[in-house]
Parts: structure tokens; sequence; C-alpha cells
């Protein structure tokens, strides 16, 4: 039977060996995906994956493993990888005059197409905790409940995160207009 | 923007990505439907389309560099009952300073003086309309014994005596029309003397052989008065003396 995440960060206190390998096993893919919805390149988010496990084999050496929730803190690590990696690379977006345009129906499929880039330079705009939200229900389509788990707020926090992350995506969709 | 929009909101996101459409959507919420759209709209393009993995080769070198990171690692035994007991009594000997207790015990300090602070407030408040015999009738009173004490010139001291004596007099009212029994207590202006029978204040009031009265007591002076009201209305004087 698989180890529930207390089970496995218990055994990864103790070093067991199977449990180290278990881990990457169990959420690789997970971290891959969440930093490559960041940061939209694919190379930089393996290689910064890979940095999370080592940030993990780090921790152990130092005696400073994670203590109460194992996702939440190889998430902040990857998080934090990110809001560097972003903060260095520092890409300044163009949004207003290609965004809130005269674009025809956007109810068009080739015209979401068309938008999501713009999108994902918009999102570069928000909040970097903003930024971690999106990602992780959007990226992942993790629930409110685990969002607000590997953030470690409320749910309500969650929810009101995402609505102002919303509301300023939504900002730069033409004719869907903003929230008034 | 209110909790229920927020819920509202999530709710709708969960929906579309189970594959609901924003018309669907926004017609089971004709009256959030202007304020959800573009939100739902930006939520629509959020989707990763084409979640991504990693080449395999790429995922095996990383785990490699990684377990061999942590092969080092010397296995831990896992703690007995003995050892947590006694991690347990290290953090709170580490608690145990002098700053800390004198911290915990301010706090506690601090804590309780408002928790009862609060406590005689509401206590206060709930008293002012009882009457003798009342439950929270000693509180009443024991305020207003605080309150005198705590005035310190004699105008506004005598002011304050006064509109309590008003108190006891309006309680001998209340206990009269409930027609209950209790031990009362006023002061007044001695009207009549008779010889079972004094009036005072416009009260009759009922002298017993035991009573304990001045005998130097005239009509005119300003007497304190404590008796015993009875269910038929009758107010039995247990002591009379002259009002300092």
């Amino acid at each position: 039977m698989e180890d529930t995440s207390a089970t496995l960060l218990a055994r990864i206190q103790q070093h067991d060996p199977q449990a180290l390998a278990d881990v990457y096993d169990r959420y690789f893919d997970q971290l891959y995906r969440y930093l490559t919805y960041r940061l939209g390149e694919t190379e930089v988010a393996a290689d910064l994956t890979g940095e999370v496990f080592l940030a993990l084999a780090n921790a152990l050496q130092r005696d400073k493993p994670p203590q109460s929730s194992l996702s939440g803190w190889l998430y902040t690590v990857a998080r934090n990888l990110a809001a560097d990696y972003i903060k260095e690379k520092m890409r300044t977006v163009a949004l207003v005059d290609d965004l809130v345009s005269d674009e025809p129906s956007l109810s068009d499929q080739a015209h979401l197409a068309h938008l999501a880039p713009f999108l994902r330079e918009a999102i570069l705009q928000l909040t970097e905790e903003q930024q971690h939200v999106i990602a992780l229900r959007f990226g992942q389509e993790l629930s409110l409940a685990e969002t607000a788990g590997i953030m470690e707020k409320s749910t309500g926090a969650v929810k009101a995160l995402q609505h102002r992350a919303l509301a300023s995506l939504a900002r730069f969709m033409p004719d869907a207009g903003g929230e008034g | 923007m209110t909790d229920r929009f927020e819920s509202i909101l999530d709710e709708s996101i969960s929906a579309l990505q189970a594959g609901v459409s924003l018309d669907d959507i926004l017609a089971e919420v004709p009256e959030y439907a202007d304020q959800l759209r573009p939100l739902l709209f930006a939520s629509s393009l959020l989707a990763d389309p084409n979640p991504r993995l990693v080449p395999e080769q790429k995922k095996a070198d990383l785990r490699a560099e990684y377990l061999r990171q942590v092969a080092d690692l010397p296995v831990l035994p896992v703690p007995t009952v003995s050892q947590k007991s006694q991690a347990i009594y290290r953090i709170i000997k580490r608690r145990l300073t002098r700053e800390a207790v004198i911290n915990d015990l301010v706090t506690i300090v601090i804590t309780l003086a408002v928790t009862l602070s609060l406590m005689a407030l509401i206590l206060n408040v709930l008293a002012v309309e009882a009457i003798p015999g009342d439950l929270l009738y000693p509180i009443k009173r024991t305020s207003e014994s605080v309150r005198l004490n705590l005035t310190f010139d004699a105008p506004g001291r005598a002011n304050l005596a006064d509109q309590f004596n008003q108190r006891r007099l309006y309680e001998i009212e209340q206990l009269v029309a409930q027609n209950r029994a209790a031990l009362v207590e006023f002061n007044g202006l001695l009207e009549s003397k008779g010889d079972n029978l004094w009036v005072i204040e416009g009260y009759t009031i009922f002298l017993p052989d035991d009573v304990r009265l001045d005998p130097a007591l005239q009509e005119g002076d300003r007497v304190q008065v404590v008796g015993f009201l009875r269910t038929n209305n009758v107010l039995v004087a247990d002591t009379i003396t002259a009002w300092p």
C-alpha cells in the first residue's frame, strides 16, 4: 500500500533509502508540470525540478528535514526557484496594446489559441503569490483544499487570491471586459 | 467582494474544469453572470492543454544525481517512547527560561484581568434591573457601594446616595407590585409617629415589640429604615436609626 504523505515524511526524516527514492517518483512529474506551467520552458523546468530534490537532500544532510507537510515543502522550494528564475530573467512584457485590442468575438477557438501566449505573459504581471495559486489551481488542477494545504493558507484566503488573480487577468481580455 | 461570490467563482471554475460550458455555468447563476463572465473566460485560457512530461532519460539522470546525494545519509533509528519523552522534556526545559516564565505570567495576569473585568461589566449591566431577592441583586448593591466609595467630593457623593435611595424606593414598589417578600432598606422623612405604626417617606411601617430604634427620633427627622416587606405588603421594621 502506498504511504500517505505523513508516513512518507516520517520515513524521510529517518533517511529511509526507499522513502527517499519514493518521494522522487511520487512528486517529480507534479513538480515538473508546476514549473513548466510557471516558466513555460521545459528544459529549465526539468533542471529546476532536479534542484528541488537536491534541496531536499541538502536539507536532510543539514538535519533540517521538512517538518509538517512534505508536499508543501517541495512546492515551496519549487515556487522559490521559479520566482528567482523569473526575477533574474525579468522578461518585461508589453501587454496592453496587444491584449486590449479590437479583436473579433472571443468565442472563436482560434482566437482563444491566439490569446493564450499573451495570457501567459499577463500571468507574469501578477504578484508572485497569485502566480503560485494560478499554477496550482489551473496548471495542476488541484482542488481548493489541496492548494490551501500546499500554501499553508485557509481555503478562504486561497479563494480571495484566486479571485484577485483572475480579476487582474480579466482586465486584459478584450470583449469579455473587466469586473466593473 | 463577498465570500459568497468567491465561493460561486470557485465552484464555477471546478465546473469549467469538469467540462461544463461557460454559457451553462452562467445560466445557473444569472445574477452573477456579468461579474463571472470575464473571470471564467480568463480561467478557460489558464488550463494547461498539453501537460508535458520530462524525457525519461533526463528524469533518470536527475534521479541518479539526487540518489547519489542522499546515498550517504545514515539511516536514523526510529525514536523510542523514552527518546520522545526526553525530547519533549528538553523542549520544555529550553522554554523554561526566566524571561519566558515572566512573559507567560504577564500574559496570564493580563488575560485574567481582562476576563474578570469583562465579566464584571456584563454582570453589572445584567444586574441593573435586579430587585431584592434576585440572584444578581447583591452585585447591584456592591457596584453601588464601589461607586459611592470612589466618589470623593461631598456634594457628588450626597447626590449619588440620594439617587441610590430613589432606587431603593422604586424597588419596594416593584416588590409590592409583584407581591414578593424581601428584606428592604431605605432612608426617608419620618412623617408621623404612632404606637406601632410610623409613616416614613409615605410608607406605613409596622413596629414590632423587638424593633430596634433610636428613642430620640422626632417627626421631621430623616431616618434609615431596615425592615422586611411581607407578601401582604406590610413593611415590618427591624431597625430605624437617624440618617447621618
